[in-house]
């Protein structure tokens, strides 16, 4: 074979083994485009799903509320024409519907609030921590004034996000400092913050009742609760949604605790956050 | 003109548990004298327009104000709310429209069609209570509403 003929043959078998190449490169491309088409198929199908769970939720609560005030309305009414005529015992049955009925209205009120949340677009603007955290604290103790709590107010950075929104996470997460505190002698909370990278992280910490980390994975699904309601009233919502409003921003939410030693709770918020993060 | 005969309160509620709450909160704090009470959308605009089994009533005979069930079968509060603001002889009638949802579309439709007050009826009997002797207050005797 010439030098020629050689050169050539290697040529061809190159152009073989590009031609090779070029198809495999074709069908790799059609299964990825088909992938990717699966994929916004699914996409499709699961936000379809989850609007209608939404709304499924939403009517749901909605439309519970109506028979609930008929029950708790007019077992009031009820008791209060006929007072005279219940002894000590239907007193107290009574007593107890209507309890049920205002617990149940605080369950719907915030499977609501939370549903609406997941729907709500967040209205972007700067956040001065201080004022709103410090409305809250207020507010808080006006609600107590006979307790003695010793409480510890960092000064807090501006951050980026719904005003409305961060309103709600921080009363959350301070109404339960506040709660899970309430049977101690010499309650203390804290409340700071340090940066991070691209965030702020804002903590609130307590030396009250804790929870037990054990089930930690459960602290903030919705209707879960580590303590019982005799122990310490409350609906399982409260930190779901503050889960939710983190999320929504582009942040995260943690926390630590042991039983009776307090617990402290964490949520990072970006300084700035993405566009992205508007709507689930 | 007769002041005591006068109809003041124009209840349009489907759900009778709720309008026997309502004219009970009501008659509590004497605010229910002059009360009629109607039980769906249908009802209420053939009344108010002198329709159907209200054909020939007397129309200057004007609510001092209507509240008004979001949610009720065939018409529903919103398309009362529309007809009523839309017509010149009723559109200064106040208009209170009481629901059970807070949704947000519900809230801006009412008032894009001209809602004088948008409540959310309280779950809690005291609240709600509470909640409708002040609208019947404020409405029957603190609002003014021009003559005509």
């Amino acid at each position: 074979m010439t030098a020629l003929e050689l050169s050539e043959k290697a040529l061809e078998a190159k152009d073989e083994e590009k031609n090779e190449i070029a198809v495999k490169l074709a069908k790799a491309v059609k299964e990825l485009s088909f992938q990717i088409e699966e994929k916004e198929k699914r996409t499709l199908e699961l936000e379809e799903v989850n609007k209608e769970l939404e709304s499924f939720s939403y009517s749901v609560s909605h439309d519970l509320r109506a028979p609930l005030r008929a029950i708790s309305g007019f077992s009031e009414v009820l008791a209060e024409d006929y007072i005279g005529q219940l002894d000590e015992e239907a007193k107290i049955l009574f007593s107890e519907i209507i309890r049920n009925a205002r617990k149940m209205g605080e369950l719907i009120d915030n499977l609501l609030e939370f549903s609406r949340l997941s729907k709500q677009d967040i209205f972007r603007g700067s956040i001065n921590m201080n004022e709103i955290v410090g409305n809250i604290v207020t507010e808080m103790t006006k609600l107590e004034p006979e307790r003695k709590i010793d409480i510890s107010l960092m000064e807090l950075p501006e951050v980026e996000g719904d005003k409305n929104m961060l309103k709600q996470l921080f009363f959350n997460l301070i109404s339960n400092a506040f709660k899970y505190t309430g049977k101690r002698e010499n309650a203390s909370i804290e409340i700071g913050s340090y940066s991070r990278k691209r965030d702020q992280v804002f903590y609130v910490k307590d030396n009250g009742a804790g929870f037990d980390p054990r089930y930690y994975d459960k602290l903030f699904g919705v209707f879960q609760r580590l303590h019982s309601s005799i122990e310490f009233d409350g609906t399982g919502v409260g930190l779901a949604i503050v889960q939710k409003i983190a999320t929504k921003h582009g942040g995260e939410v943690w926390a630590e605790a042991k039983v009776d030693e307090g617990a402290c709770f964490y949520v990072s918020l970006p300084v700035k956050i993405k566009k992205t993060n508007d709507a689930e | 003109m007769m002041p005591n005969k006068e109809l003041q309160i124009l209840l349009v509620e489907d759900n009778m548990s709720d309008a026997m709450l309502t004219i009970r909160a009501l008659k509590k704090h004497n605010l229910a004298n002059n009360l009629v009470h109607l039980y769906d959308g249908a009802q209420a605009l053939d009344f108010l327009f002198g329709k159907g089994e209200y054909e020939g009533r007397n129309l200057a005979q004007k609510p001092k104000v209507i509240f008004l069930d979001l949610k009720m079968p065939k018409v529903d509060g919103l398309e009362v709310l529309r007809q009523l603001k839309a017509d010149d002889s009723t559109k200064f009638i106040p208009v209170v429209m009481m629901t059970s949802s807070k949704e947000e579309k519900d809230i801006v439709e009412s008032h894009r069609f001209g809602v004088n007050s948008y409540i959310v009826k309280p779950v809690d009997f005291e609240n709600f209570s509470k909640t409708v002797a002040d609208l019947g207050f404020y409405w029957l005797l603190v609002n003014q509403t021009p003559r005509e």
